[in-house]
Formats: C-alpha cells, sequence, structure tokens
C-alpha cells in the first residue's frame, strides 16, 4: 500500500469520527507538551526577571564603606567614627595591584529633580568615570562620564530610566538640555537603561550620576569618600583578597585587626554563585517535572491506544478478513498515533505561546516568558518521537489481531 | 472442482484439545449454491472459516482452483481473501464509524483501487440492492436487512469466486431472511457466484442446491434440493 490522500483520509476519517476516543488519546500529549513548555518559558522570565537585578554587575566585586568601630585599640575608644579617604583609594591601587579598578563613590538621598514643570525624587552619585567598569552602563542615549568631566568638574550628569522618563515624558534625545537636581543644575550627557538593583546607593533606574570631583564640592565632603567599590582582575580569588583589604585600610586607620564592626565588607562574588545555583536548581526542576509530565503524557497515550486496540478488535478482524494486510494495520494505528501526536503537539505548542504571551502582558512586556522556536522545536521533534514510540506496541498488538478474533467476539 | 477439501483436521488447544473437524472431504464446483447445517458446536463456522482462509488447518489439504491454500503467510492469506473470497456474517460486521458506502468501498481500498472507481462502483452494487438512498447512512441508521445487504454488497465488490455467509439469516425475522435469501439466489442464477451458507434454518438451507450435513466434524449426508422441496420458510422448522 502506498500512502496517498486516501490513506489519509482513511486515518482521519477513523480519528475524527471517534472524537472522543481521538481527544482522550491526544489530551495526555497535549497536557505534557503544554506543561514542559510553560515552565521552560515560566523559567525564562523568572530567571530574566532575577538576573536584572544583577545584569551589568561585575561579579568578582567587593564594595565597602566605614562604620563606628567595635573595639578599643592603642588608645582610640570603641565606638569611634572614622571616614574612608581617597588617600585609602590610591594606598589599595598602590598595595593591591591584583585590583583591577579602585574606585570611591559619594551620594546624596532624597533629591528632587526638576524639568520644565516635571519632577521626580531621586538619589544623586557622584562617580569616577572607571565605575562603568564595576556596574556596566546600558546608555540609550549620549554618552557616560568620562576623564575630562571629572578633571574639568563639569557640571554634567548620566539619568537612570525612570528619571528620563519623568522628565522628558515626551521622549526623545535629552542631551544637552539641563535640569535641576536639588538646587544645582546639570546639563544631560546620557541616559542610562541598566537595571541594577546592586548599586548600593539605590536601583540605577532612579540614579543621577554626576563626576564626584562636583558632587564632592557641593556637598563639601573633602576627602571623605562614601564607599570604595574594588574589582579583581580576571582569575583573582575575591574571597582571599577581602581580608587583605580589610586588614590594609584598617593599619592605615589604627583600627584593631579584628574588628569586625568598624568597617563593612560586601563580597559579591557569593552571593552571585547563590544566585547562579538558584537557577540551575529551578532550571533543573522544570526539566524534571516538564519532562516527567511528557513522559507521563507519551504513556497515558501508550496505554489509551492498547485498550483503543482492543476496543477496536471488531473492526480490525473486519479489515482483516476483507483484505488488509498486517502492514496495513501497523500502518494505519502508527499513523493514527503520530496525526494525534502532531495535532495536539502543536496545539500545545501554540497554547503555551499564547499564554506565555500573557503572562508578558500581565507583566507590561518587561519582562520576556515567550520560549524560542529552537526549544519549541526541539520539543516538538521530541514530541514526535514519543507519539512514534507510544504507537509502536499498541500498533504491535493490533498487527497481531486475527480475522477470526473479531469474529468470535460478540 | 473450485474447491477441494481433503481429509481436513482442526484441533483447537485452549489448555484442552478440543477436536473439531475429524477429517472432512468435501467438493464444491464453480456455481454452485450449497448450504451446510448441523448442530450447533458440530464446527460449521470451523469449517467456513477454513473455507474462508480466515483460520489454518492441522491437517489435509485445500484447494482453491487448484491452488493449495496451506502455511500462507499472512499476507498472502490477506491477498487471497481479498481476491478470491467475500464474507457476510450474521452480526453483519459492518464498521459502525463508516457510511454505507464506505463500509462497501473498503475492500477496493485495500487493493488499491483509486477512490473515484472505488466510489462508482459501490453506489452500482448499492443502487442494484435496493440502498442507493442509505448510501451517506451509518450502519447503525439502518435495519438489520438493510445492514446485510450492505454486507453482501461489500462481498462482493471485488467479484470474487466464492461467497461465504455464516449464518446470514441468524439476526433477521423471517420476511427480511427471505429477501436476502432472494437476494443470494439471484446473484448465484444471474452471476453465477458460487456460494456457501452455514445455517440453522431448514428454510434457509431450501433456497440452497445441496445441503451437506455436519456431524461430529465429519460431513454426514449430502441432500441434493434442486427441486427446492426440503422445507419451506415458516413451516417445519425444526432446526430454528
Ligand atoms: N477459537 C476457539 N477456541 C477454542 N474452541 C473453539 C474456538 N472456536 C470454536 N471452538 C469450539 O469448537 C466447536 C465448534 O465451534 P463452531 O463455532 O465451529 O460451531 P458451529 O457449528 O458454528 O456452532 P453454532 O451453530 O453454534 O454456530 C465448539 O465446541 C466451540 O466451542
Ligand atoms: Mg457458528
Amino acid at each position: 500500500m502506498k500512502f496517498d490522500l486516501d490513506s489519509y483520509k482513511e486515518i482521519s476519517d477513523s480519528l475524527m469520527r471517534n472524537k472522543r476516543r481521538s481527544f482522550l488519546t491526544g489530551f495526555g500529549i497535549f497536557w505534557g507538551l503544554f506543561m514542559l513548555l510553560f515552565l521552560i518559558g515560566g523559567g525564562n522570565g523568572l530567571k530574566e526577571l532575577l538576573s536584572k537585578n544583577f545584569s551589568g554587575f561585575a561579579t568578582n566585586t567587593i564594595i565597602m564603606g566605614s562604620s563606628e568601630t567595635g573595639k578599643p585599640y592603642k588608645g582610640f575608644k570603641e565606638g569611634r567614627y572614622w571616614n574612608l579617604e581617597y588617600t585609602d583609594v590610591e594606598r589599595l591601587k598602590h598595595l593591591f595591584p591584583e585590583l583591577a579598578i579602585v574606585t570611591p563613590q559619594i551620594a546624596q538621598w532624597g533629591v528632587v529633580a526638576v524639568n520644565e514643570g516635571f519632577s521626580v525624587n531621586c538619589h544623586v552619585s557622584g562617580l569616577n568615570a572607571d565605575y562603568q567598569y564595576v556596574e556596566i552602563p546600558a546608555i540609550k542615549y549620549g554618552r557616560y562620564l568620562n576623564q575630562v568631566d571629572l578633571q574639568q568638574k563639569r557640571k554634567v550628569c548620566v539619568i537612570g530610566k525612570k528619571i528620563y522618563q519623568a522628565l522628558f515624558p515626551q521622549g526623545g534625545d535629552p542631551c544637552g538640555q539641563y535640569i535641576c537636581v536639588g538646587s544645582v543644575y546639570y546639563q544631560v550627557i546620557g541616559v542610562n537603561y541598566g537595571t541594577s538593583n546592586i548599586n548600593i546607593n539605590g536601583n540605577s533606574e532612579e540614579d543621577i550620576t554626576v563626576p564626584i570631583t562636583v558632587l564632592k564640592d557641593i556637598l563639601n565632603y573633602g576627602d571623605v569618600v562614601g564607599m570604595i567599590c574594588v574589582v579583581g582582575k580576571n582569575g583573582v580569588k575575591m574571597s582571599e583578597m577581602a581580608p587583605r583589604i580589610r586588614q590594609a585600610i584598617y593599619r592605615a586607620h589604627t583600627i584593631a585587626p579584628d574588628d569586625e564592626e568598624a568597617m563593612f565588607l560586601l563580597n559579591m562574588e557569593p552571593i552571585f554563585k547563590i544566585v547562579d545555583n538558584l537557577f540551575k536548581g529551578v532550571n533543573f526542576l522544570i526539566w524534571l517535572v516538564g519532562i516527567g509530565t511528557l513522559l507521563a503524557g507519551a504513556i497515558g497515550v501508550s496505554n489509551i491506544m492498547m485498550v483503543v486496540v482492543k476496543e477496536r478488535t471488531i473492526e480490525i478482524g473486519i479489515r482483516r478478513a476483507i483484505g488488509a494486510t498486517p502492514f496495513d494495520i501497523l500502518f494505519q494505528i502508527v499513523m493514527e498515533g503520530i496525526v494525534l501526536t502532531l495535532v495536539a503537539g502543536l496545539s500545545a505548542i501554540v497554547f503555551s505561546v499564547f499564554m506565555l504571551n500573557g503572562l508578558e502582558v500581565i507583566a507590561h512586556h518587561e519582562t520576556a516568558f515567550q520560549i524560542n522556536f529552537g526549544t519549541a522545536m526541539a520539543a516538538f521533534f521530541l514530541l514526535t518521537l514519543l507519539g512514534i514510540l507510544a504507537g509502536i506496541a499498541p500498533a504491535y498488538r493490533a498487527m497481531h489481531i486475527k480475522p477470526v478474533d473479531a469474529m468470535r467476539d460478540e | 472442482m473450485l474447491i477441494e477439501l481433503k481429509g481436513i483436521h482442526k484441533t483447537y488447544d485452549n489448555g484442552q484439545p478440543l477436536h473439531v473437524l475429524k477429517g472432512i472431504d468435501l467438493g464444491i464446483d464453480k456455481g454452485e449454491f450449497v448450504s451446510i447445517m448441523g448442530a450447533s458446536g458440530s464446527g460449521k463456522s470451523t469449517l467456513l472459516n477454513i473455507l474462508g482462509i480466515l483460520d489454518n488447518y492441522d491437517e489435509g489439504e485445500y484447494h482453491i482452483d487448484g491452488k493449495l491454500i496451506k502455511n500462507l503467510s499472512e499476507k498472502e492469506a490477506a491477498h487471497y481473501r481479498n481476491q478470491m473470497i467475500g464474507f457476510v456474517f450474521q452480526s453483519f460486521n459492518l464498521i459502525n464509524f463508516k457510511t454505507a458506502i464506505e463500509n462497501v468501498e473498503l475492500p477496493l481500498f485495500y487493493q488499491g483501487v483509486n477512490r473515484k472507481e472505488r466510489h462508482d462502483l459501490a453506489m452500482h452494487y448499492l443502487e442494484r440492492f435496493g440502498l442507493a438512498d442509505w448510501a451517506l447512512h451509518y450502519p447503525n441508521e439502518m435495519s438489520g436487512g438493510q445492514k446485510q445487504r450492505v454486507a453482501i454488497a461489500r462481498a462482493l465488490i471485488t467479484q470474487p469466486r466464492i461467497l461465504l455467509a455464516d449464518e446470514p439469516t441468524g439476526a433477521l425475522d423471517s420476511k427480511t431472511s427471505v429477501e436476502v435469501m432472494d437476494l443470494l439466489t439471484q446473484l448465484n442464477r444471474e452471476e453465477k457466484v458460487t456460494i456457501i451458507v452455514v445455517t440453522h434454518e431448514s428454510g434457509v438451507a431450501n433456497c440452497t442446491d445441496k445441503i451437506i450435513h455436519i456431524k461430529d466434524g465429519i460431513i454426514g449426508e449430502t441432500t441434493l434440493n434442486t427441486e427446492h422441496h426440503a422445507s419451506v420458510f415458516g413451516s417445519n422448522t425444526i432446526m430454528k
């Protein structure tokens, strides 16, 4: 027998005219694939949602800032205030060639920024140009701070996404315009669409970045530095660097070497590791549950098809009695299985894409939950394979039905 | 001889062997119209299944048109069934999710005949049997007599050498039984189809030209019935 339109009709008739049976069989596959794809898409979205908080941030970063001392040392009482200074920046650079970046920062909180009647709450970070290697900015318009801005103490700023949206609701490139931050006018030189939440100065979407040399004078900070960020060169173990950096600072400021409270020091490396492991765990779970559901679906389909073949003993016997060869029967059952799998599988893909799109709408299109084409195709081929495998045992059984079996079953 | 059976033995072995056919010798010529009668359990259906290559036999020889039918592969058996034999069953055995015409077409589908040709031929048979209006109906929308006529159309569409019927009137009332038997008689007379009918009913047997009695697994007496005096429908129905 050749496969032509006629055999196709024979298969589609058999499926279409036994809708309940076909539906039950196909549903297992549909549900299995839908669950797998929906979980993968949901997992991707979750991952993206989480990683937004870290995006663009150098993983081998240490952030440090001063605090009251916790122990008396060399004539100083405990509870003494001290500050990090620009000399500490130079000191760290000098002492530790393993560090690629040592950059200071100062911050101003609870500031209102105004532009032509639009205003927004924000915070201001005074940074060096090399801070961009700690937290990579996603520049939408213009540029980031540069060395010249700092040297010439230019009153320029890079604004975060939310600031931009609030102050320039009409959109467009705002570079060159002046905004009033607190009581100072800055010229906008760039818009940063970065989303990192790690910035100790708060969410970078609500941040206005200005040269540290400018902010320092405005706030009258003198030599005092709010925080220092350091980034290790490639391959440098930051967990080993952390205690050495702490001791170097303590020595310079006459602080007890075993004083844990005098300086907070945040090593980002283990945090990133935890998040990374979390992702791996979530991914593993998704695949486990998804593949499990899909397998259960396939086994269910195989089971149902087994029952169906039994139910169809008479029909198959009749076909055999009027001239169908065992191969004709095998072909018919396997093809029915494949067609059913494909239809159910394609519906599942369409349905899950639709549902994931719904999730995106709920998330205001800020997070991509959608599965990509490759994933869908891979799932589809996996499914087809499962469909064929699921159909083999029942088809084999059907093939061995003898015409007399049908005659006797009354 | 179109059909020749020599010393056919058949034993069912489901746990406990049951020797059903104990040496059947039988010859049937082309164009004959024969009935097989016998008590329940005497092996009539078993014999008919062997004649129709639906089942194997253990011993002896079975020839159709001189061709030995023995130890065939499933594929060859299917081929012979399709080409040479038409079946009619007591319970009609139509596929219930197919319309009348689709049921009639099915044997031709397995021959690889194209759809149009199949359809035309099936329609031709349905018209002949007065079923043109029922072509698009499903079996559960038809009466027993109509279903059996559809089944006969399906059996005949491949123009087989032999038409085998296992109690074709078993599920029909006597009026419809007469119609079906008239149809078979007509086919035998006009188209010279060789017909073998298994039956309990003497009225059915009386329509045929030769009555073969089977008893305890062997052929008993064979009665010639060309005058059709044996027993008519409704009278002397000892067997039913
Ligand atoms: N597949 C089978 N396996 C085991 N025994 C069988 C099988 N088919 C039939 N038999 C037995 O063989 C014997 C003959 O059966 P068969 O169906 O040929 O009788 P029959 O003459 O057609 O009877 P009836 O008039 O009731 O239809 C019976 O005793 C039956 O139980
Ligand atoms: Mg019987």
